[in-house]
């Protein structure tokens, strides 16, 4: 039995610190964008990678890799409705500024 | 039965005793603690029905001294001020304490385990939270009352409620957003419990259609439930911390704040509509003895209608200075939420033809519901036309619009589902000539209240003022004279219903003969609700086929059983 | 570890519920259904919190449509260095989070679990400090909205409104996740044994993680703007 969890805590350790380098090294990445990309590329490049960290920590930290199905459809429901709510109020938001 | 005591222990008819079965949920526990701290999904939906029927009778109150001043063009009754804040506390409990919470959680708290064959909801301390939660929002709200109310009405529209009303903003605020938790939580607890507690055979389409109106009133609720609750924040920290958000005068866009407000408040109009869908569903099949027309549609006519719900709500901001551009798509997309609305009508008056339609009291509220919401649903595609909306505009006609959907329709559909479970909740039949008589008052009352306000709306009768031009005086005598009938009829319930919890008669398990496993175990019900595992081996509404004439087959059919 | 045979019996019965206990199905698998509905409760409440912040983000992104170059100006002032820190912090508390999540469910390893879920108390309570550093430098440097603020571009004000509010909003909100992550340890203590297979670990870790997610929303948002050039 100890043979076995050390070998799952060993599995456990592994996955999690490859995660959490990777967004380390996105925390970084954004950093330096932040001071290094052209003004109108770093709005881009930054929410872009915060979109990716936070999938990373969605799919491999609060593991939606492995959920049910239902659990993922919940997730994609937020997302979706989200959406619903982005473009709609933008509709608006981004005619009336084109027009002033 | 001559038994005058409110001895709730022993069950139904004599007929039915004998049986060794467990006492009543009811029964189990007769000190207050046993109902504060219970976890019993029926005894919460007691509970809630106390607390909204509180909240329904004060919102009232409020409206009644609003049609009293507009009795007469001029101001003889209150002030200005006192006329914004009588008309905001009536918005604003009617709205968050009564029409939210009214169906599901009353008849979906008790029903949806019944109705799935499940012991109790997924998760029922978090149940019994949702029940504090309420009551906390609510005498909050309250409580800004008492202090000296609020006269923003019950949109908060910003400026006005983070910068220049000098009234008991945040306080009730507060309120409503506390009360916003209680509903996020319900719904998280139906959701989890249709997916994860429907007995052994119910599959998603054999479920009653007020089960499926109860989860897709929970998607509303989960989804649409925590922007108002941001919103509110943002009211509040602007109020109240003075930070730059909304204010014109500090470069903010109070249009968004609207956009955000409506994104929530235009899909809880179907909060309140969906669940009275569900009820209606029920009643019609059981007394007209029929299939419901077309279930699968009804079932995609619900969630379609909780979903595009969510595509609408620029509908109430045309004239709030919103782009041309953004109006026509909401516009567009207003008109669309109207097909599956329709398709729930017809369906209904389908599954009337060849039936055979009993004229008991909570069908007389049914047939009721498919007048109002007919009414109000048709004047809601004038509304979505931008030309039109531009025209009546915070005017009656709007008034008397929203007032069909969610007075006329919801509120009928509640007492028709009151009645309707009316024996299965408490095990006591009211009395039904008194029942019949005040269904009818309240239609005649409804409609005399709030006809004659389309009219004054057309004419061009502003609303919010509290005192106008004397040609509208003739509309406004009636629609006052109406409120008077209807608050007769609001009352009536209250007595009767009352008198029968100590005097009426002991209820059978299934009444009305009706199918659907609520009415498979007794009434009322035990805690654990069934006794064994219950099995659903059939499609619901199992009454007469659509295709086949009823023929002389007895009212009381001896079908009908799912277990 | 302490996880004997009498344990791992228990442990179904021990966590299992009404009205998850009356399903008809055996121990174990009526647990395996109880944890399925409770992970799938928190994401449903996990989507409502979606909303609820995307409400906010909607909120910043229309007022940066409108006011873009005073929203860069803004956003220079804000301390890139506690900012950045505070980032790398939560993140690795969501790595402890998540794998005491993972440990709670494996035999043996209640150590593991324990030990991850103080470290995500402690880091949690570290950004918690920097944050009341932040807002005190923040403070002094006039950097709240009204009379005395010292920025003179008129919606730089509207930037550091949302700044405030976003910033206090997750705090609330980490503060909950703390207290829920106290309220396990405590429990672990009262009950040696409790966290293992408890579903109450992962509906925890799973709310910290989309705590963790907002930050690293609000991080671009709040301190990365108008760094360049």
């Amino acid at each position: 039995m100890s043979e076995r969890s050390r070998t799952s805590i060993g599995r456990i350790w592994r996955r999690g610190l490859i995660v959490w380098v990777l967004l380390l090294a996105f925390l970084a990445l954004s950093l330096f964008a932040a001071y290094a990309a052209p003004a109108s590329w770093a709005a881009p490049i930054n929410f872009g990678i915060a979109a990716t960290q936070a999938a990373l920590v969605a799919l491999l930290l609060m593991r939606l890799d492995r959920a049910d199905a239902l659990v993922r459809l919940a997730a994609a429901c937020g997302l979706f409705w989200l959406a619903i709510l982005f473009a709609l109020t933008l509709t608006d938001t981004l005619s009336r500024l084109a027009n002033s | 039965m001559s038994g005058a005591s409110s001895d709730a222990s022993t069950l139904a008819n004599p007929r039915e005793l004998d049986l060794g079965l467990p006492v009543s949920y009811l029964a189990e526990g007769r000190s207050v603690a046993s109902w504060l701290f219970t976890t019993d999904h029926k005894r919460i939906a007691i509970l809630y029905a106390l607390s909204i029927t509180f909240f329904f009778f004060i919102g009232g109150a409020a409206a009644t001294l609003v049609r009293l001043e507009l009795f007469t063009p001029e101001g003889n009754i209150v002030g200005a001020d006192t006329y914004n804040k009588l008309f905001s506390l009536h918005g604003i409990v009617m709205v968050w304490f009564f029409l939210i919470p009214s169906i599901p959680t009353t008849m979906g708290n008790f029903l949806l385990p019944l109705m799935i064959g499940a012991r109790d909801l997924a998760f029922p301390k978090l149940n019994l939270i949702s029940w504090y939660l309420n009551m906390a929002g609510g005498l909050l709200t309250l409580a800004a009352v008492l202090a000296g109310g609020i006269d923003t009405g019950w949109t908060f529209y910003v400026p006005y409620s983070t910068v220049f009303s000098n009234t008991f903003v945040t306080l009730a605020v507060l309120g409503v957003f506390v009360s916003g938790f209680s509903t996020i939580a319900t719904g998280v607890n139906f959701i989890a419990t249709v997916h994860y507690l429907r007995a052994p055979g119910m599959t998603w389409f054999r479920l009653p259609l007020f089960v499926w109106a109860m989860y897709t009133t929970s998607l509303i609720f989960v989804l649409a439930t925590p922007v108002l609750a941001l919103t509110l924040v943002l009211v509040i920290a602007e109020r109240t911390f003075n930070l730059p958000i909304f204010d014109p005068a500090r470069g903010g866009d109070p249009i968004l704040f609207q956009h955000l407000f409506w994104f929530y408040s235009h899909p809880a109009v179907y909060i309140m509509i969906l669940p009275a869908m569900g009820v209606i569903s029920e009643v019609i099949t059981c007394y007209a003895r029929r299939r419901i027309f077309g279930y699968s549609f009804m079932v995609y006519a619900l969630v379609a209608i909780a979903v595009i719900g969510f595509f609408t709500w620029g509908h109430h901001m045309f004239t709030s200075g919103m782009s041309p551009f953004a109006a026509l798509v909401f516009s567009f997309l207003s008109f669309i939420v109207a097909v599956p609305s329709a398709i729930k009508v017809f369906n209904w008056t389908a599954t009337l033809y060849r039936g055979q339609i009993g004229f008991e009291s909570p069908m007389l509220y049914a047939l009721g519901f498919l007048g109002l919401f007919t009414m109000g649903g048709l004047t809601g595609l004038f509304l979505a036309s931008v030309p039109i909306d531009v025209h009546v505009q915070d005017t009656y006609f709007v008034v008397a619009h929203f007032h069909y959907i969610m007075v006329g329709a919801s509120v009928s559909a509640y007492f028709a589902g009151l009645h309707f479970w009316w024996p299965k909740v408490t095990g006591r039949m009211y009395p039904e000539s008194w029942a019949r008589f005040a269904a009818l008052l309240m239609f005649f009352g409804f409609n005399l209240t709030f006809f004659p306000q389309f009219i004054a709306g057309y004419l061009g009768m502003p609303r919010r003022y509290y005192t106008y031009p004397p040609e509208f005086q003739v509309w406004n005598v009636l629609s006052s004279s109406g409120a008077a009938v209807l608050a007769v009829a609001y009352l009536m319930p209250l007595g009767y219903l009352t008198w029968s919890l100590f005097f009426g008669g002991r209820a059978l398990n299934d009444p009305w003969n009706a199918t659907g496993l609520e009415w498979r175990t007794t009434s009322p019900p035990p805690r654990q609700n069934f006794f064994g595992n219950p099995q659903v081996l059939a499609p619901p509404y199992d009454y007469h086929p659509e295709a086949t004439p009823p023929g002389d087959e007895p009212r009381i059919a001896e079908k009908g059983a799912l277990t | 570890m302490s996880a004997g045979g009498d344990l791992i019996e228990k442990t179904a019965e021990r966590h299992l519920r009404e009205p998850w206990d009356e399903l008809g199905l055996a121990g174990d698998r009526a647990f395996a259904y109880q944890r399925a509905g409770a992970t799938f409760g928190i994401w449903i409440f996990i989507a409502s919190e979606v909303l609820f912040f995307g409400a906010l983000f909607l909120l910043y992104t229309a007022m940066r449509l409108e006011h873009a170059a005073d929203f860069a100006i803004a956003a220079r002032e804000t301390n890139i260095v506690y900012g950045t820190l505070n980032t790398a912090l939560l993140l690795t508390s969501g790595l402890c989070a998540a794998i005491a999540s993972q440990a709670s469910e494996q035999k043996g390893l209640q150590r593991l679990t324990l030990w991850c879920l103080g470290a995500t108390v402690l880091l949690g309570l570290a950004f918690m400090a920097v944050k009341g550093v932040e807002y005190r430098e923040d403070i002094e440097k006039h950097l709240l909205p009204g009379a005395s603020f010292a920025l003179k571009e008129p919606t730089t004000q509207l930037f550091f409104g949302f700044y405030w509010l976003a910033t206090s909003i997750h705090a609330i909100h980490l503060s909950i996740g703390i207290a829920l992550v106290v309220r396990l340890i405590w429990k672990e203590w009262r009950e040696p044994g409790f966290l293992f297979e408890s579903p109450q670990v992962e509906v925890a870790m799973l709310y910290w993680g989309f705590v963790d997610m907002i930050w690293i929303v609000l991080y671009p948002m709040l301190y990365l703007d108008g760094r360049a050039g």
